[in-house]
């Protein structure tokens, strides 16, 4: 199993290395505006903005620090703990929902997608749910699971599993019908067929919903966060807006933006060690 | 004499002591709005008068407040911190609610600080000038807007001629000055701070201009909670009235700032710039009914509440 993994990651790797070198010699020398640097370059340009826009009075609030005091308030918060702790405490609430909401999702799915008339039977109800704001059904949900974690856990799960869901059942109904009839012919069983042809063959579409449900799953916390309660990263921003301290609202916003730009990263380096068959036919 | 061992024994013997003791208090959990409002509640926790009671209190804020009471109905809380207006609309939905203890109460009209701000040369002097103009309110339908309302046909307009925008506080002073708002109803620290500007100005507190002596805000719990725990409930309010009274008593007290920046985050300094105003010791069922009238008279209620039956024994 690992060498089966192994092998096909060593042959992307090298096809890539070959396709850089080959496209290195058709264009040696690229202006540095086609490359990756150019989209680093309009942040930092986007920055300067936000720094002389405050410094020079062009945007007169007292909600509107400079970015430098952003950057200092952010560091602060890191050192004594205050932006730190929220958002270990945000993570963790997030990643508990994820993980729920992702388990029951892949399953329904896997179950959905493999039996017709379980389908017919609970699409219409998922339909229902799919299209609710989740930020419209916090207030009502604090009646049943109070105002603390619960809550914030089950918001997150909710949205989790609904991309986990859709994802997985239409990677099964997208399984090569090829595949499940060569299977037949050599009369494989249901559970080995299940495990050995329609996962594979769906883990691709599991993992593109996974990617959703996790970017998801980190707006609904802060968002059920600046709602109710009084825990974590969201409150944490309302907070700071309500003591007048835009500089560490605008931290934690940044510090959001990271996070969630690290999520994607690292489930994207995850998927690529994992399922090194992803995005190809 | 003194040995390793003795003071290993007394150390055993006060910790024994120390766990009894947390075993002992009962725990309370109270929803807050992180405003100055609160500060006696902070004051009697610090000065260590709900321990003296036997309850240990657990503080939660809600920075918009709109989880108070639906927290106090689901049960995650035992007393929620509200505003007048939401306690008769809940009491209007059938939602048995009790006032407990005071909270906020304009007294007198030198201590009402929250105040109706306008950009200095908008030339807006009174309700009459804001028709076709648009209030900067942090809430709609809620305590804020009822008084700002009623302010504005009290000296001669039409309340519904004018439009009321949802701003939140610390907002308010930008929407004033981008023109998004004619006036915002601002309370403390954030009037303060506006006011300290020459472009802002202050035309009116409505507060104390419509009802002098409002409650607007008190402490609150279900009936069931009421009915179940009355000692828990008559602690409490025994314990908040003494942080009451050394807070009156203490107003201009530095000690008091690092209090409030501790549940407010606000820095020191910029509270240093504030007037506290005193608290009341005493929830005023006749000012409660006023309010009452004066929603019906704004559309909030559709008929009269009975307000005495809102009120528990330890709020008077």
């Amino acid at each position: 199993m690992i060498q089966s993994t192994a092998m096909p990651r060593l042959g992307g790797a090298a096809r890539r290395e070959a396709k850089r070198t080959s496209r290195a010699a058709v264009q040696p020398a690229r202006p540095w505006l086609h490359t990756r640097a150019s989209g680093l370059a309009l942040i930092l340009a986007l920055l300067v903005l936000w720094e002389a826009s405050a410094r020079l009075g062009w945007v007169q609030s007292q909600s509107w620090p400079p970015f430098s005091a952003v950057l200092a308030a952010a560091w602060r918060g890191f050192t004594d703990g205050e932006l730190s702790l929220p958002l270990l405490s945000s993570l963790g609430r997030m990643l508990a929902g994820y993980a729920i909401g992702c388990s029951l999702g892949v399953a329904v799915g896997l179950l959905l997608g493999g039996n017709r008339w379980i389908r017919y039977l609970v699409l219409p109800v998922l339909e229902v749910i799919r299209p609710i704001p989740i930020p419209a059904i916090v207030p009502p949900l604090i009646l049943f699971l109070g105002i603390d974690d619960a809550l914030k856990i089950f918001v997150v799960a909710l949205a989790s599993f609904v991309p986990a869901l859709i994802n997985t059942m239409a990677g099964v109904l997208g399984v090569d019908d090829v595949l499940l009839q060569t299977a037949r012919t050599f009369r494989t069983g249901w559970t080995r067929t299940m495990l050995r042809v329609v996962l594979p063959a769906t883990l691709p579409a599991i993992a593109s919903g996974l990617r959703v449900a996790i970017g998801l799953a980190l707006v609904v916390t802060i968002v059920a966060e600046m709602i109710a309660g009084s825990a974590g990263l969201g409150y944490y921003i309302v907070q700071m807006q309500y003591a007048l301290r835009p500089d560490a609202m605008y931290a934690a916003v940044l510090c959001l933006a990271l996070t969630g730009y690290t999520l994607n990263r690292l489930f994207l380096l995850g998927e690529a060690r994992l399922i090194p068959w992803m995005g190809r036919g | 004499m003194l040995n390793r061992r003795s003071l290993l024994q007394t150390g055993a013997a006060l910790a024994v002591a120390g766990t009894a003791r947390a075993a002992e208090l009962e725990r309370v959990r109270v929803s807050i709005i992180p405003i100055n409002d609160v500060t006696p509640l902070f004051v009697a926790i610090k000065q260590g008068f709900f321990e003296q009671e036997g309850l240990m209190v657990d503080t939660s804020p809600s920075s918009g407040g709109a989880t108070g009471i639906p927290g106090l109905v689901a049960g995650s809380y035992d007393i929620a911190y509200g505003n007048v207006v939401s306690t008769m609309l809940a009491a209007q939905q059938g939602i048995e609610l009790r006032v407990v203890a005071p909270g906020t109460k304009i007294q007198e009209a030198k201590n009402d600080h929250s105040a109706l701000v306008v950009r200095r040369d908008s030339g807006i002097r009174s309700g009459q000038d804001l028709e076709g103009k648009v209030v900067g309110v942090n809430t709609r339908n809620n305590v804020i807007w009822l008084y700002a309302r009623a302010w504005i046909k009290a000296t001669g307009g039409n309340p519904d001629r004018v439009t009321y925008k949802e701003v939140p506080h610390p907002q308010m002073e930008d929407a004033i000055r981008q023109k998004q708002a004619d006036a915002g109803y601002m309370v403390v620290p954030y009037v303060t701070l506006a006011t300290a500007k020459p472009e802002f100005e202050k035309i009116a507190h409505p507060y104390s201009a419509v009802q002098l002596g409002v409650d607007v805000g008190q402490y609150l719990a279900t009936a069931a909670f009421l009915q179940a725990k009355p000692e828990t409930v008559a602690k409490f309010a025994r314990a908040l009235r003494r942080g009451i009274t050394w807070y009156n008593a203490n107003l201009t007290n530095p000690d008091l700032l690092p209090v409030i920046s501790g549940f407010t985050k606000i820095e020191v300094p910029l509270l240093q710039t504030l007037t506290l105003a005193p608290s009341p010791l005493a929830v005023e069922p006749a000012q409660m009914e006023k309010t009452m009238q004066l929603m019906i008279e704004h559309r909030l209620l559709r008929g009269p509440v009975d307000v005495k039956p809102l009120i528990g024994p330890t709020a008077v």
